[in-house]
């Protein structure tokens, strides 16, 4: 797995020297992620998981959480504990979580849970170098297998940046991933996004979006069908899913099950796309082969990009294919995206 | 009434039968008749004379007992009564659920008929399906004559309008601003006339449109609460990731800006 540096959130220069215009913001089932320019040329990410647990509420409980630095809201008389200290506590005591999207938007079970989020959003983008300022936030494209509304899901969103002093603007996140990884083809050739909730994909040409469309199948559907033949919760099939395994070589029955639900879930997505492809509406052709750039959370497993290879290869793809390749920031690309695209906007 | 008929029978076996004829040459004139019935009033009378001479039962006894043999002759008959009543209630019931299951067996042959017949049907439409979808040509991304013929004649209405405005009114500032409505107007209708045929066409803008649609008031109690948290601070858990300089050059050269 690729991690990505992590930056000690009190070394003041990377907090403090921001100095370009704009934001993006990955809106994920699994994780938040806002991504801001600094001084350096470079860029700061604040990632926090889309999680809650609720505790009993009590003096000693707040204290605790106080001094262990877990970040918690008082709701309707209820302790939340929040992000990925929710995740480790829910772990701990055999819980689940409780997650405010599903299948990559908004979960109508959670509406409660909209105040916790505009937390977590408003602490991780900060507040606006200037009122307005251009805020791009992801959005999943429409379903090919499940009938979803995007448009009260964007609509959401976007009142609730904007109630943060931003303009928002919604972008497709595979498009995203376009504008992170594809700059080299000049924006053109195929972005998938592999998230908690969905798979999203983008085909571009000159980053112009010719077809986006997404399948809702991700990294929650391996956890809960992991869940199912292990017997545990949930959240004990994610953290066996992010402890660092690889899916070429699965060491034991856990990491057997999460190989075989990766393996699936990468054919389910591939097959989906070429069968989009090859229904023949609206397909571009390109005269050269075009690249797939691969992003998100649940991409980063290892040996992912190989198995997504072998998968590939299995299938006759009916569009010329050059380089198959994973962001390098698979986590953030989203997020990065979202930022190219916020920029350019201010220009 | 079952004594008198016993008693008839044992007249019938110890007498004999004459006619008239045989009784006049046998010297008889005149014979003297009694009922069968009254014999048997009369042997009952007899018998009951006897048994009260006896001593051993009293009148009042010899008539409870005759009482009490009636009472459970009666009851006895209106128990078989009963039965037979209650057999042939039953008779009847077996014969309308026996009428029930002819007519169920009658419909389920029915049913399985019109079963059949529906995943004939099926079968066909689904084989029809196939067979159009392989004589189909693949569907090109082009608008249709149909599709822009609407377009071209409202455009030219639109000239024809503005002509007629321009030619009524004055000219000046008050035509240059009927000329850009109606350019705006104009615009506007080809926008969306085009995002309609993306939307049938199956592309869909990634990036969201100019009039987003505001939810804000459906969540403003929830946006807005105000909730105790220790999140001031707490410090999100950060990343580095590379720049975008790059990526933002080749889209500006790209757009012709760089």
């Amino acid at each position: 797995m690729t991690e990505q540096d992590d930056i000690d959130p009190n070394t003041p220069q990377q907090t403090e020297t921001i100095v370009g215009l704009g934001k993006g913001l990955d809106v994920g089932t699994a994780n938040l992620a806002a991504a801001v320019q600094n001084d350096e040329g470079g860029l700061t990410v604040n990632v926090e998981r889309n999680a809650f647990l609720d505790i009993p509420s009590d003096v000693y409980s707040k204290n605790m959480l106080s001094k262990l630095k877990v970040p918690y809201v008082v709701n309707n008389g209820k302790l939340v504990v929040i992000g990925e200290a929710a995740f480790e506590l829910a772990n701990v005591f055999g819980r689940e979580t409780r997650r405010p999207m599903a299948d990559g938007l908004v979960s109508p079970n959670e509406q409660d849970a909209l105040p916790m989020m505009k937390m977590i959003i408003q602490k991780i983008l900060g507040e606006p170098q200037q009122a307005g300022e251009n805020c791009y936030f992801s959005v999943p494209a429409e379903s090919l297998d499940v009938d979803n509304n995007v448009v009260y899901h964007q609509g959401l969103f976007e009142s609730l940046i904007n109630k943060l002093g931003y303009e928002a603007h919604a972008i497709n996140e595979a498009h995203a991933v376009v504008f992170s990884e594809l700059a080299e083809n000049d924006f053109t050739g195929i972005g998938l996004s592999f998230g908690g909730g969905m798979a999203n994909a983008c085909i571009a040409y000159k980053s112009i979006p010719c077809l986006s469309f997404s399948v809702a199948r991700g990294g929650d559907w391996i956890d809960k069908n992991v869940a199912n033949v292990l017997g545990v919760p949930c959240s004990k099939a994610t953290a066996i899913k992010e402890r660092g395994i690889d899916i070429r070589d699965p060491k034991n029955r856990e990491e057997e099950a999460v190989a075989i639900y990766y393996r699936s879930l990468i054919n389910y997505v591939l097959e989906n796309i070429k069968s989009r492809f090859e229904s023949g509406q609206n397909m571009p052709s390109f005269s050269e082969p075009i690249d797939i750039a691969c992003a998100g959370g649940t991409s980063m497993v290892g040996g992912f990009i190989e198995v997504f290879r072998e998968e590939f290869a299995k299938i006759d793809f009916p569009i010329p294919i050059g380089r198959i390749f994973r962001s390098e920031e698979a986590l953030t690309a989203v997020a990065k995206g979202c930022l190219v695209a916020a920029a350019i906007g201010d220009e | 009434m079952e004594s008198v008929n016993e008693i008839k029978e044992q007249l019938s076996a110890r007498s004999r039968t004459a006619t008239l004829d045989e009784l006049a040459s046998e010297g008889r004139r005149r014979v003297r008749l009694i009922r069968a019935e009254h014999v048997a009033q009369m042997v009952r009378e007899a018998v009951n004379v006897a048994v009260e001479g006896s001593g051993l039962l009293e009148p009042a006894q010899v008539e409870a007992l005759v009482a009490k043999s009636r009472h459970e002759f009666q009851a006895a008959l209106r128990e078989r009564e009963h039965e037979l009543e209650g057999a042939r209630r039953k008779e009847a019931e077996l014969q309308e659920t026996e009428r029930e299951l002819a007519d169920l067996k009658a419909r389920f042959v029915e049913m399985t008929q019109k079963l059949a017949t529906a995943r004939s049907e099926l079968q066909q439409a689904h084989d029809e399906l196939d067979a159009a979808r392989e004589a189909q040509p693949p569907q090109q991304a082009t608008v249709s004559a149909d599709q822009l013929t609407p377009l071209v004649q409202e455009l030219a209405e639109l000239k024809a309008s503005m002509a007629n405005q321009q030619g009524a009114s004055a000219p000046g500032a008050q035509g240059t601003v009927d000329f850009e409505a109606a350019i705006n107007k104009l615009a506007g209708s080809l926008n969306e006339r085009l995002d309609t045929f993306g939307k049938k066409m199956g592309v869909s803008a990634a990036v969201g449109g100019d009039n987003p649609v505001d939810l804000g008031g459906m969540f403003r109690e929830e946006i807005d609460k105000d909730l105790e948290s220790n999140m001031q601070n707490i410090q999100p858990k950060q990343k580095a990731a590379g720049g975008i300089a790059g990526n933002l050059a080749k889209l500006k050269k790209l757009k012709g800006g760089g």
